[in-house]
């Protein structure tokens, strides 16, 4: 069991993002604690990869604040570096390296000491089943193994908080089903938010979801008090949005 | 130590391409032609050029038109090898990775910088070498070599950070390669009429590139052109700190 510590690992305080014009991301707030598994659910163009962008580290917020246990994440770079770990929607790799080698880079851009960075290696090769492809081009990978392989990327650290973008995307079933029981494994160490526009994702990996509509949070609660009324709830915002989206 | 990260990983990248080999290759081969071209030359006309003690030698006649004959090159490799360095991280989405790792924009651009400008100024050490290896048969005027080299050297790196600068703002590499080539050769030319005319304009003349780079091939080494070469290359890379700094902002 985690104590809670006097501020949340992650906090989002009314956080708001434009890009090309328009506001992807208005006044979000939400907090996350070590061991918790949170999903960020919503539409195509909710502004979930926009948020954790602006989790990661990767894009500013025009205003509000990102904060890693109180400290302010755009004013402190670092935190994103060593607390952190970020796999986005489109795995990013180095197609003409290999994954031993991906891997490694991504380490000493870390600033992981050689040592560390061999150990980390070969523990998020064995905890992902990369071993075999150690020594294989990263860009000869199918979907599912770069996924892993982007997985191993951002857990090479230890990170404290854990940010996945549509992890599930591209995955055949027993991918799917060794991912979820993946991202299970690693939450009692750390906090976990996993974006997705899939219900049943959010169902079988969080105990917690935040639906996004609009740049907005539309509902935020345990997934545990009343499925069928999120059913619901989601259902009715897809189908706002498809209304939308045919006028448009 | 994340710029050196960042270098050693962009240098590995490069060299595990067939790419930079390739352009490697055909560099070295074609300065290897032309090396021998002047060679003959000098040795052809050597009966004629004893006579005259203060003629040119083989410095002026066989190595510096060598390593000259790399920085013309380099107008066209530099933004070669430069144009993958931002604008191909952004193009394959690796941009994030590099930006989540907490890594300022300064180290990120510098270690790019480095990289690129180590492999260029490898492929000018082994250029350097070909009228190297004849220095004990021959008596090169070393003072001006080691100035020439030096010139060539800070023309390279000013290259570099033009092809750096152009991908930092380009959406694409070929965008990227093709605005550094622009660039360079603007500056490589910037003065051409008033040289043929023999019309000497001040701001033009110093602002271009050849302007700052002869003294040097010529053994003269004077603070205005290597601060020419160092205000260029501290411009370019500040111009693509700014860029990659506002990714953040800008997304």
């Amino acid at each position: 069991m985690n104590l809670p510590s006097a501020s949340p690992l992650l906090q989002l305080d009314r956080v708001s993002r434009r890009l090309a014009g328009r506001e992807i991301v208005r006044e979000v707030s939400f907090s996350l604690n070590r061991g918790d598994v949170l999903g960020l659910l919503g539409v195509n163009g909710a502004g979930k990869s926009t948020t954790l962008a602006m989790i990661a580290g990767v894009l500013a917020p025009i205003s509000g604040v990102v904060r890693v246990e109180g400290c302010d994440l755009h004013e402190t770079p670092e935190l994103a570096r060593t607390r952190i770990g970020y796999l986005p929607e489109n795995v990013p790799l180095w197609p003409e390296l290999t994954v031993c080698e991906y891997l490694d880079a991504c380490g000493r851009l870390r600033g992981m000491a050689r040592a560390a960075r061999k150990a980390a290696i070969e523990r998020e090769l064995l905890r992902l089943d990369l071993a075999s492809m150690a020594h294989r081009l990263s860009g000869q990978l199918s979907l599912g193994q770069k996924r892993r392989v982007g997985l191993a990327q951002a857990l090479l650290h230890d990170p404290d908080l854990l940010v996945l973008d549509e992890p599930g995307n591209g995955l055949d079933p027993v991918q799917t089903a060794q991912l979820r029981e993946l991202i299970r494994g690693l939450s009692d160490q750390r906090a976990t938010i996993i974006s997705t526009h899939v219900l049943g994702e959010v169902e079988a990996m969080c105990d917690r979801v935040v639906i996004l509509h609009e740049g907005q949070v539309r509902h935020d609660a345990p997934i545990a008090t009343d499925r069928g009324a999120l059913d619901r709830l989601f259902l009715a915002i897809a189908r706002e949005y498809m209304v939308e989206s045919a006028a448009i | 130590m994340s710029a050196l990260a960042v270098a050693r990983l962009d240098l590995k990248r490069l060299l595990v391409r067939p790419f930079a080999w390739t352009f490697a290759a055909i560099a070295l081969a074609v300065l290897a032609w032309t090396f021998l071209l002047d060679l003959n030359t000098f040795l052809v006309a050597q009966p004629k050029l004893v006579a005259n003690v203060s003629g040119p030698g083989f410095t002026d006649l066989v190595a510096v038109p060598q390593l000259l004959a790399y920085v013309q090159l380099c107008v066209l490799l530099a933004p070669l090898v430069t144009m993958h360095a931002l604008a191909g991280e952004r193009r394959a989405h690796t941009l994030p990775l590099l930006l989540a790792a907490g890594l300022p924009p300064t180290r990120l651009v510098l270690g790019k910088f480095f990289s690129a400008l180590l492999f260029l100024w490898v492929l000018l050490m082994v250029i350097a070498l070909m009228p190297l290896a004849l220095a004990h048969t021959t008596t090169p005027d070393w003072g001006q070599f080691a100035a020439a080299l030096f010139g060539c050297a800070l023309c390279v790196a000013a290259l570099t950070a033009i092809g750096i600068a152009c991908s930092a703002f380009a959406s694409h590499p070929a965008l990227a390669a093709a605005g550094a080539l622009l660039i360079a050769l603007i500056l490589a030319s910037l003065d051409i009429g008033a040289r043929a005319s023999g019309v000497g304009i001040g701001w033009l003349a110093y602002l271009s590139l050849p302007t700052h780079l002869t003294p040097l091939l010529h053994g003269i080494v004077a603070s205005v052109d290597v601060v020419y070469f160092l205000l260029l290359i501290v411009v370019a890379l500040a111009l693509a700190v700014r860029r990659v700094a506002a990714e953040k902002v800008r997304g």
